[in-house]
């Protein structure tokens, strides 16, 4: 058995959940990994009390990033912005259900960062 | 002068270049990182240091040190005296003269004098700059800057979508532009291949243009006589031959650098300075502000020394048979593996860069680096061809005098562990 490359991580690599497009999302950022070229666009659908009602995320990176990111999105429905922005490193770690390292916890966080850039530029309402 | 070992030395009967001796030169290479043995094939990032390169910067900081060019005192003049006998010996080793080599930071301090002094001076609204869809940032970015900044145009050489291979015969119609300046890689970082230089030299000057020629990938791996690329300028850097992570070089034609306007300004490069102007020096010094890097040239000049008892036919040689290796083993390793660039080794120096849809890039490297092997995983400073290619990453092994078939058998059995993990 694989510590890093488990069977739930690579699941959600190989069929990542929540994989695609909104028809109206509230808003769209992309996130990138300048170094590694890891790359996803993550979009949100946010309700009038500031909820996240739905998700959707596309784009290319390894399996840490593209499983974070998938096992994230399962999570974020019905969540508020505030609880999101409040969410940090040991989330991501305790749904990946690994310690990443250094060197790969850029990836890890992809998702997550993205989706509080998102979050920022939400307009106000 | 430093002490040369007679070149079977690192030889085997047959004269061909033994790596096993050669490992010897780099003590880095006998180390455990991480409790595993260290096969290291990321050398076009970083070439590893040998014995000799950190002897000889020990050797001038402990018994020679002293700022060059200003001491009126013997120990200053020894420091000159190391300072200028490294420049010549690099350009020996380029077979360039030595008034005509300007040693800088890196190449990429190279690339932009190029763009920001002939290039601001030389390009102007609406003229063309021809770059390849290939190019390292540093070949790149310089050239956008400087564009953006006169108003001219960038176009570029392209590649084939798939191979990634530079489609040279596209040059001859591209030089109706009529392009100012033309900038290429001598050794692409991520096809690996060698650029004909000295048919794209005759092209472009044809058309009236100047060719730039980023060698940071050549210089290490294979015979490299400048004038015979017939390059108008030619940057490389220290710490891919071995030398320190500081320095780098440009070189030019005399008359050329003689019309080029310093971009760093400050001591050690002027003739004369009032308050309100300055004269500048002539020659290489008007480019190198400040304290030269004594110590780095040193040990550029002690990297080139090993190099040549290598031998740059021997080292390329062993290199193609390794890169021919890495070429036709891979597909068994990793059965849906995309091979950047040509599938002949021996029009490449030095690297091969590939991806595989069900293995990501960074997940080999993570995969391999549990057997000790370092690879390089990412774009490697080249996003635009990655971007043509469709890929967000590749993987890169690069080779090295010191690359032994251990090496590539290790890496074969971590590709073989990646497949296993990621082919469900």
């Amino acid at each position: 058995m694989d510590d890093l490359y488990r069977e739930q991580i690579l699941e959600h690599y190989q069929a990542p959940h929540n994989f695609g497009t909104l028809g109206a999302p509230t808003v769209s950022r992309d996130g990138r990994n300048p170094n590694c070229g890891d790359q996803i666009t993550m979009q949100l659908e946010i309700d009038a009390a500031g909820k996240i009602t739905d998700v959707a995320f596309s784009g290319r990176g390894c399996a840490i990033s593209m499983a974070s990111t998938s096992l994230l999105t399962d999570e974020l429905r019905g969540k508020s912005l505030d609880e999101v922005r409040a969410l940090g490193t040991p989330y991501v770690m305790e749904l990946l259900g690994i310690t990443v390292g250094p060197a790969r916890i850029h990836c890890a966080l992809l998702g997550l960062e993205t989706t509080q850039k998102a979050i920022d530029e939400t307009p106000a309402r | 002068m430093t002490l040369t070992t007679a070149r079977s030395t690192w030889t085997d009967t047959a004269g061909n270049l033994d790596p096993h001796k050669v490992r010897a030169a780099f003590p880095i290479l006998a180390t455990r990182p991480g409790g595993r043995p260290l096969h290291y094939l990321d050398s076009a990032a970083t070439a590893q240091r040998s014995q000799r390169v950190v002897d000889a910067v020990s050797e001038f900081l402990l018994n020679h040190n002293a700022n060059p060019h200003r001491g009126a005192y013997t120990l200053g003049q020894e420091a000159t005296d190391a300072y200028e006998a490294a420049r010549a010996r690099t350009a020996a080793f380029l077979s360039v003269p030595a008034e005509e080599l300007v040693m800088l930071g890196s190449a990429t301090e190279a690339l932009n004098l190029v763009a920001r002094s002939w290039g601001r001076a030389n390009i102007g609204r609406g003229d063309v700059v021809l770059v390849t869809e290939a190019e390292h940032h540093a070949n790149l970015i310089p050239w956008q800057q400087i564009v953006r900044e006169v108003d001219a145009d960038l176009e570029f050489i392209p590649v084939n979508d798939v191979t990634g291979e530079i489609l040279w015969d596209r040059l001859d119609g591209l030089l109706k532009l009529k392009p100012k300046i033309v900038a290429v890689p001598h050794v692409s970082n991520v096809l690996g291949s060698i650029a004909p230089l000295a048919e794209i030299a005759a092209q472009v000057h044809a058309a009236g243009a100047l060719l730039s020629v980023d060698g940071c990938q050549a210089v290490a791996n294979m015979p490299v006589n400048i004038p015979a690329t017939g390059a108008d300028f030619y940057a490389f850097s220290a710490h891919k031959m071995g030398a320190l992570f500081s320095g780098g070089g440009l070189w030019a034609r005399a008359e050329l650098l003689a019309e080029m306007a310093p971009i760093e300004t400050g001591g050690d490069m002027i003739r004369e300075v009032r308050l309100r102007d300055a004269l500048f020096a002539e020659g290489t010094q008007r480019f190198e502000a400040g304290t030269p890097d004594a110590s780095g040239t040193v040990a550029m000049a002690a990297a080139c020394d090993l190099i040549d008892e290598f031998g740059r036919e021997a080292i390329h040689r062993h290199e193609v048979r390794m890169l021919d290796r890495v070429l036709r083993e891979l597909p068994a390793a990793l059965p849906d593996v995309r091979i950047l660039g040509t599938q002949n080794a021996a029009e490449r120096a030095g690297l091969v860069a590939f991806s595989s849809a069900t293995v990501h890039a960074h997940d080999l490297a993570e995969i391999l680096d549990r057997r000790g092997v370092a690879i390089r995983a990412g774009h490697h400073c080249a996003m635009p061809l990655h971007e043509q290619l469709e890929l967000s990453a590749t993987a890169r092994v690069s080779v090295a005098p010191y690359t032994t078939d251990d090496d590539l058998d290790a890496l074969f059995a971590g590709l073989r562990d990646a497949w296993k993990i990621f082919a469900r």
